[in-house]
């Protein structure tokens, strides 16, 4: 399981009492932001002359590893009315006890094993400890299961590459890595907005995930200790920059359009000297092309300011926290002209512009009266678990009708091509592999204290 | 929403199998030529609505022609040979999944579907009663045909007319054009009127449909 605490939407930040509503709104606007959001699809109130459903078939589900990120996927699943979850399984009981009730359909296994020789099982979902993950997914896809593999792949760069060069062999499959926010429609939206030029020449990067938390979990017995505790381990754990900072480093990797070319690092125990050899800390620089450079820290022992990711550019900058963003406009950048409508929030001394999709209509106007949220509230794994379920029809479908129409297998890979513009937003295995490389070789440079060169072929799968 | 479908078919004639030409044929019955589809067909469905044109897009078109093995289905030579009064007793039987078919517009996949009555009618049909060759043929262009057959969507069959012209391809494959032009209403297709962004968009009853189907006979090259 990979209880990677971002990108559910439901952030620390997003958490406190004290900034919800008016009081966030009343920081912001004291600070001058402009809140960047996307708006819903779906108005209400208005009656449609057809009714149409607009999700597909359902695809059966199997869960392996049933932890607390396990749980939290099992209750997204249960908002979908296509994702019926027919199969759990753990190897530890406790755990299988306490997800029950999230899927009290499911025909619970104790060897994932047993899951995978489940015929009802269409695909699987894979949120065990990271390092468990390489033999899981290639027997799932050995097993014909669509795979939802949480990231980091694995804690190895040997084995997150065997993990994407079966998941690149399996063309009858779909393969998606758990990087959740690619799927995430608000931030699609500020892809967009972002690489449109909103923020002029991009001059730098920071991203922040600041939680006072100990990483560590009660354990009945000292074995349940070290299999619960793996992520403090330096054997079995990628560390901060692996399990939490993936997101991260992946999201701005995705904003900027570009691959990082080095990564330094700095970090250690500094707060929690409880046996664990994984730091609890960490600083982060990462390269990227044309001089700019990420700057990122992760903390376990300060709470301060949560978790954010903002890009500086010439123009504007741009600050993403949870499901919003906001635009701080220099004082020389062009007027666009819908920011004159949009809800402007105060943020420290600076205003921030309520980033709205289709701000430029008189949407923004709207929202201007009436958002105080994001338009887009459902979190970052609903829409990725979505995504996961549209995909897996879509390729069985598409791999059906052109197997019955007698063509060859070699002509799959090009079939699957032209229905791609029908796929819902997802990170495949090379998405994945890419942030897996990136956030273990930062790990890396954060235990070797030293700067990591990020040369292409560590990326070739 | 609805489609085409290639049409040719044919009523079996005939008697010796002189194949020639579009790469030795061989006999599926020994006085008819089966030609079954190849990868890299595609259908076309576009249509209006209140804001703008969509479209769906597919690849996927089953099923076969069978013509009397005396007719030689080659652009490259002037007449069609083996049918003297241009009327080709061909036999077509074409399909094409619901599910195959991909719009444009993000949502619109489930929404056509549900439209098309998928669930119980996933298949789109197409019966070829008449073919007959339309006007002369000129050696290196494309063989033209009227055809007439049955076109099937939701369960609802309607006799259609169409033009088709046939072409060669790559390595001995054929390529059959066509298109047409049908209303949603006359298969008990209800236009679609979805919910769409801000507002509800209304979708026209008629609907372009085009096909290109790749088929080839036994012999050709994958």
């Amino acid at each position: 399981m990979n209880p990677n605490e971002v990108g559910t939407g439901q952030n620390d930040w997003n958490r406190r009492e004290f900034l919800r509503g008016a009081s966030f709104g009343t920081l912001m606007m004291l600070m001058g932001g402009v809140p960047l959001e996307a708006q819903t699809n779906t108005p209400a109130g208005e009656p449609a002359t057809t009714s149409y459903h607009t999700y597909g078939p359902p695809v059966s589900i199997g869960l392996i590893g049933c932890g607390v990120w396990g749980k939290e996927i099992l209750l997204t699943l249960a908002t979908l009315p296509n994702a019926p979850v027919v199969a759990i399984c753990d190897n530890y009981a406790a755990a299988m006890r306490k997800v029950k009730d999230a899927a009290p359909k499911a025909t619970p296994y104790d060897d994932y094993k047993k899951l995978l020789a489940d015929k009802a099982v269409q695909a699987v979902i894979v949120a065990t400890p990271t390092h468990l993950h390489r033999e899981i997914v290639e027997a799932a896809l050995a097993a014909g299961k669509h795979v939802y593999c949480e990231v980091p792949l694995a804690a190895n760069s040997e084995e997150s590459l065997a993990i994407a060069r079966a998941a690149k062999a399996a063309v009858k499959l779909n393969f998606q890595s758990g990087l959740q926010v690619r799927s995430d429609k608000q931030k699609h939206w500020l892809v967009a907005f972002i690489r449109g030029g909103a923020v002029g020449k991009t001059i730098q990067a920071r991203s922040q995930w600041h939680k006072k938390t100990s990483w560590r979990r009660p354990a009945a017995s000292p074995e349940r200790e070290a299999a619960l505790n793996w992520r403090l381990s330096s054997k079995t754990s990628p560390g901060l920059l692996g399990e939490i900072g993936i997101h991260q480093l992946d999201l701005m990797r995705w904003y900027l359009n570009a691959r990082p070319t080095a990564v330094s690092g700095f970090g250690g125990i500094v707060n929690y000297s409880d046996g664990r050899d994984v730091a609890d800390t960490t600083q982060s620089i990462v390269e990227f092309p044309n001089g700019v450079n990420l700057s990122y820290d992760i903390s376990l022992a300060s709470s301060f300011d949560s978790d954010y990711d903002m890009i500086y550019g010439t123009d504007s900058t741009v600050m993403m926290r949870g499901n919003k963003a906001w635009m701080f406009k220099e004082n020389d950048a062009p007027v666009v002209g819908w920011e004159v409508y949009a809800r402007k929030d105060l943020f420290y001394n600076e205003t921030g512009i309520a980033l709205v999709a289709d701000a430029s209509k008189q949407k923004a106007m709207l929202n201007k009266a009436t958002a105080t949220d994001a338009n887009f509230t459902d979190s970052a794994l609903h829409y990725a678990l979505v995504s996961f379920v549209e995909n897996s029809h879509l390729t069985t479908t598409t791999v059906a009708d052109h197997l019955d129409s007698g063509f060859d297998l070699s002509d799959l890979p090009a079939a699957l091509a032209k229905v791609a513009p029908s796929r819902r937003p997802a990170a495949g295995y090379v998405e994945g592999y890419e942030a897996t490389v990136l956030a273990l070789k930062a790990n890396e440079a954060v235990i070797k204290g030293r700067k990591i060169e990020l040369t292409k072929d560590l990326f070739t799968i | 929403m609805f489609t085409p479908a290639p049409l040719v078919s044919f009523r079996s004639l005939a008697g010796a199998a002189l194949l020639v030409g579009l790469g030795a044929a061989t006999c599926q019955a020994a006085d008819t030529v089966k030609y079954t589809t190849k990868f890299g067909s595609k259908v076309g469905i576009t249509g209006t609505s209140t804001i703008h044109e969509w479209a769906m897009d597919g690849q996927i078109i089953q099923g076969f022609l069978e013509i009397p093995a005396g007719v030689i289905l080659d652009p490259a030579q002037a007449g069609l040979a083996g049918a003297a009064d241009g009327k080709v007793a061909a036999k077509v039987e074409t399909m094409i999944p619901v599910r195959s078919l991909k719009s444009t517009h993000t949502g619109m996949d489930d929404v056509m579907q549900q439209a098309m009555n998928a669930e119980n009618f996933p298949k789109i049909q197409f019966f070829l009663s008449e073919m007959t060759l339309h006007g002369t043929h000129a050696a290196g262009k494309p063989i033209e045909f009227d055809t007439k057959g049955e076109l099937v969507v939701n369960g609802t069959t309607n006799k259609i007319a169409m033009p088709v012209s046939i072409e060669a391809a790559d390595k001995g494959k054929l390529k059959v054009i066509g298109k047409t032009t049908v209303k949603m209403t006359d298969y008990k297709v209800k236009p679609p009127a979805p919910k769409i962004g801000l507002g509800f968009v209304t979708t026209g009853d008629e609907v372009k449909v085009s096909f290109e189907w790749l088929i080839a006979p036994p012999a050709a090259a994958k």
